[in-house]
């Protein structure tokens, strides 16, 4: 047994459909890339076992489907997550502009019990392509809203070359951990005869 | 359940004393023989590995490590999802499914998984054991080394899991939980995906395999089987899981989640994996687990009499409940005023202390939670063994009564002791269960009046098990084996498992199919049934249902109905005559 429990960080991706959710996670966990696109339906689970100073936790990695007749499954699937992660493309602007409807959106579902400091990642994707002319999001744009949103960490990746993606992910878990809270200790009640009664069923149900 | 030839008479039987057995078959046209059921095939060990064709795929698509990712969960393409108002199944195309996305283990079977094989089948015979032979059984979590890509995972016959609604994974009964990480999320994306919809998934088929599942608030179990057990008794199988974890933990682990949805229970389950590994084998083996019975050990009265009476004492001095217990069986158990037990829950606790080493080795205060009692608030246990099976415990509701407990367990050791109720329990457990070769004949044609079975104990002192005096035929007219259950007494006997039923395959098999003939009995679609004839190439499996008592009996598939239903009534009649020593009297909830 380790000295230390390990942990278990569930991690959910988030960003318009072809941004690079995908890839990015297949590049982190299977150190792979393929260039054919895939549309993910409803949502894919990888997991991804992380050394962080001295402890080994799992990352439960929920890489979610980008389309939007997929948002109904929101609440379901953002329940519980320790840590969500926001992707956009930097040749498209339009995914950088819905960042802010995709942390809202997750703010409402998860209802996480501190959203001010709930962790959020920010990956700018793509940063490879046409050797970056066809950029359109600049980093300091990115950056400055990062910061707006309470100093989201912001990373810029290639899911294709593999840049900045390990990087990126270890902030991911670093945060993740962080946010675990300190636990309570554990005190259910004891039974009071006196005034309680007896709570059998009557009978088996058989 | 397909066809069976089971008989209802639907309206209660105004009468409280059932009619002997064959006036009541007698009304009754039974098809002998004709619609005899499919009996599975490898119905031996879960464990055990099955053809290579049907796995999983198909149904769970978790891609942890492929890089061919076609089909994702939720909206599979090959799953027609139908929905009723409260009820969804799910169909899904068999593993031939050309779309079934790949795990790196589907593309080729390798040499690996046969050695596997090999040893798992070697390994599984020589662990498994029967009613009676449990001990055999290694506690403890097998296979941690596996996780949801490793076709041997994919091939076992049977798995548990318990989940969070987060769908981070609690306990799994193979492989190790946080290399499943992902297929937790796709069992909590699946019933979330459900859920949203206003809806509950009870049931999912996928060919051979059935995926059950059970929301009991933040917690989520779900059972992934092939073993043809009827969907009542694998759900019956998550509830008692349920029930564990609650006797463990209480049901206040709902406030966690509440304050915090990713609250992660598994370190308050530390340790306790061979108390569910435990618990899953016991489904197997003890009749308990479908009864919701518990089961006496056979004893002398005056003997449980003497047993009873001291713990009487002790109850009035502050004990809720006093029970000893041998092994899983009950040898004497008294209950504070109004407070009584559910069979349930001795059930629950049996295996808790049972399978939990540390018990064996000091006497042991512990907290610990009734859930059909109490399911939100703990009590405490004193537990100490008397000897290498026997254990005493006494609740309490005071976490300060250890001492006082203590001096409680002295004084009844003492007692038991000095009236030789711990060497009459001893050898009873030599002696084992009522045994069909023992059952009294006719009246008329032999000589002795109906023998007690505190009368016969034979000097031989051989263990009951082992004798077998007519080889191969079992008791009388075919009757291979029995279990009755008392209604009222919530009590079952079950009778010494003897030939031709000797392995621990056998007795499987036949629990197996003794549970499904339970299912059949009390399935409320189309029943309840009041009795019920099957003949199939295995057995003759006949069950009487009464208000008062439940008879399950097995006999040999060549057997006369005639003969059988006699014979039934002389085992119901044998059960009556000796009901004093199977059965402990007087602990019912109305007598107190």
């Amino acid at each position: 047994m380790p000295s230390r429990r390990r942990a278990l960080l569930k991690v959910i991706i988030l960003g318009d459909s072809g941004v690079g959710k995908t890839s990015l996670m297949n590049q982190y966990v299977n150190k792979k890339f393929s260039n054919q696109y895939k549309a993910t339906i409803g949502a894919d689970f990888l997991t991804k076992e992380v050394q962080f100073e001295d402890r080994l936790f799992t990352l439960q990695i929920w890489d979610t489907a980008g389309q939007e007749r997929f948002q109904s499954l929101g609440v379901a699937f953002y329940r519980g997550a320790d840590c969500c992660v926001l992707v956009y493309d930097v040749n498209s602007m339009k995914s950088f502009d819905h960042l802010n409807n995709w942390r809202e959106e997750f703010l409402i579902q998860a209802s996480p019990s501190d959203p001010e400091n709930f962790p959020f990642v920010v990956l700018g994707n793509k940063v490879d392509v046409d050797g970056g002319n066809s950029r359109v999001v600049s980093e300091k744009k990115a950056r400055a809203w990062c910061a707006s949103k309470g100093n989201i960490p912001y990373f810029e990746t290639s899911a294709k070359e593999g840049v900045n993606v390990e990087e990126a992910f270890q902030c991911i878990a670093k945060n993740a951990l962080t946010s675990e809270e300190e636990e309570e200790i554990y005190l259910p009640d004891t039974i009071d005869v006196g005034s309680s009664s007896q709570h059998r069923s009557t009978g088996c149900e058989c | 359940m397909s066809s069976s030839d089971s008989n209802s008479s639907s309206v209660d039987d105004p009468n409280p004393n059932p009619k002997p057995l064959d006036n009541q078959l007698e009304t009754l046209n039974l098809e002998q023989g004709s619609d005899s059921i499919i009996i599975q095939n490898e119905d031996d060990e879960e464990g055990r590995q099955q053809d290579q064709g049907s796995s999983l795929n198909g149904s769970l698509n978790v891609n942890s490590d492929n890089h061919e990712q076609d089909d994702r969960i939720g909206l599979v393409r090959n799953v027609v999802w139908r929905r009723t108002n409260s009820e969804m199944e799910v169909d899904v195309n068999g593993p031939s499914s050309p779309s079934s996305s790949g795990y790196a283990g589907e593309r080729g079977s390798s040499g690996v998984s046969e050695d596997d094989e090999i040893q798992e089948v070697a390994k599984d015979s020589a662990l498994h054991g029967g009613f009676d032979s449990q001990a055999a059984w290694l506690p403890g979590k097998r296979h941690v080394d596996e996780d949801d890509a490793s076709i041997s995972w994919r091939k076992r016959k049977k798995h548990f899991f318990i989940l969070s609604h987060s769908g981070k994974p609690i306990y799994s009964r193979y492989g190790d939980e946080h290399k499943l990480a992902g297929f937790s999320a796709t069992l909590q994306a699946i019933i979330s995906f459900v859920e949203n919809g206003g809806d509950r998934v009870k049931l999912v088929r996928a060919g051979k395999h059935q995926v059950v599942f059970l929301v009991k608030g933040p917690i989520y179990l779900v059972c992934i089987s092939c073993t043809e057990e009827p969907y009542e008794s694998l759900r019956g199988q998550l509830e008692l899981i349920y029930g564990q974890m609650i006797l463990i933990l209480t049901k206040s682990v709902n406030r966690c989640f509440e304050k915090n949805p990713k609250f992660d229970m598994t370190p308050l389950l530390g340790g306790t994996d061979v108390v569910f590994s435990s618990l899953i084998h016991s489904f197997s083996w003890n009749p308990a687990t479908f009864l919701h019975a518990y089961t006496c050990l056979p004893l002398a009265y005056g003997t449980r009499q003497a047993a009873g009476a001291i713990l009487h004492d002790v109850a009035d001095s502050g004990v809720l409940f006093a029970i000893l217990m041998c092994k899983h069986k009950v040898v004497s158990l008294v209950g504070a005023q109004k407070a009584s037990l559910h069979p349930d829950d001795m059930l629950l606790l049996s295996n808790f202390i049972m399978s939990s080493e540390s018990f064996r080795t000091s006497e042991s205060f512990s907290p610990i939670c009734l859930p059909r009692y109490n399911p939100m608030a703990f009590l405490y246990a004193y537990v100490h063994y008397l000897d290498v099976d026997t254990y005493l415990m006494l609740l309490t509701t005071s976490s300060d009564a250890f001492y006082h407990l203590k001096d409680c367990r002295i004084r009844i050791e003492m007692v038991l002791l000095k009236s030789n109720v711990l060497s009459e329990v001893q050898r009873s457990m030599l002696d084992g269960e009522m045994h069909v070769e023992d059952l009294p004949g006719d009246p008329l044609s032999r000589f002795g009046s109906a023998s007690h079975l505190g009368e016969h104990q034979e000097p031989t002192d051989s263990p009951g098990r082992f004798r077998e005096p007519f080889a191969g035929i079992g008791g009388p007219a075919g009757l291979w084996h029995f279990i009755y259950r008392s209604i009222y007494l919530e009590q079952y006997v079950s009778s010494e498992f003897s030939a031709p039923i000797n392995s621990p395959h056998q007795q499987k098999r036949l629990y197996r199919a003794y549970q499904k003939i339970y299912a059949s009995m009390h399935d409320n679609g189309n029943g309840p049934h009041k009795t019920q004839f099957r003949r199939d190439e295995n057995y003759v499996l006949l069950c009487w249902v009464t208000p008062d008592f439940e008879l399950y009996a097995a006999f040999d598939p060549l057997a006369d109905k005639g003969l059988a239903i006699k014979t039934c009534n002389r085992v119901c009649q044998w059960v009556k005559d000796v009901e004093n020593e199977i059965f402990l009297l007087g602990a019912s909830p109305f007598s107190w």
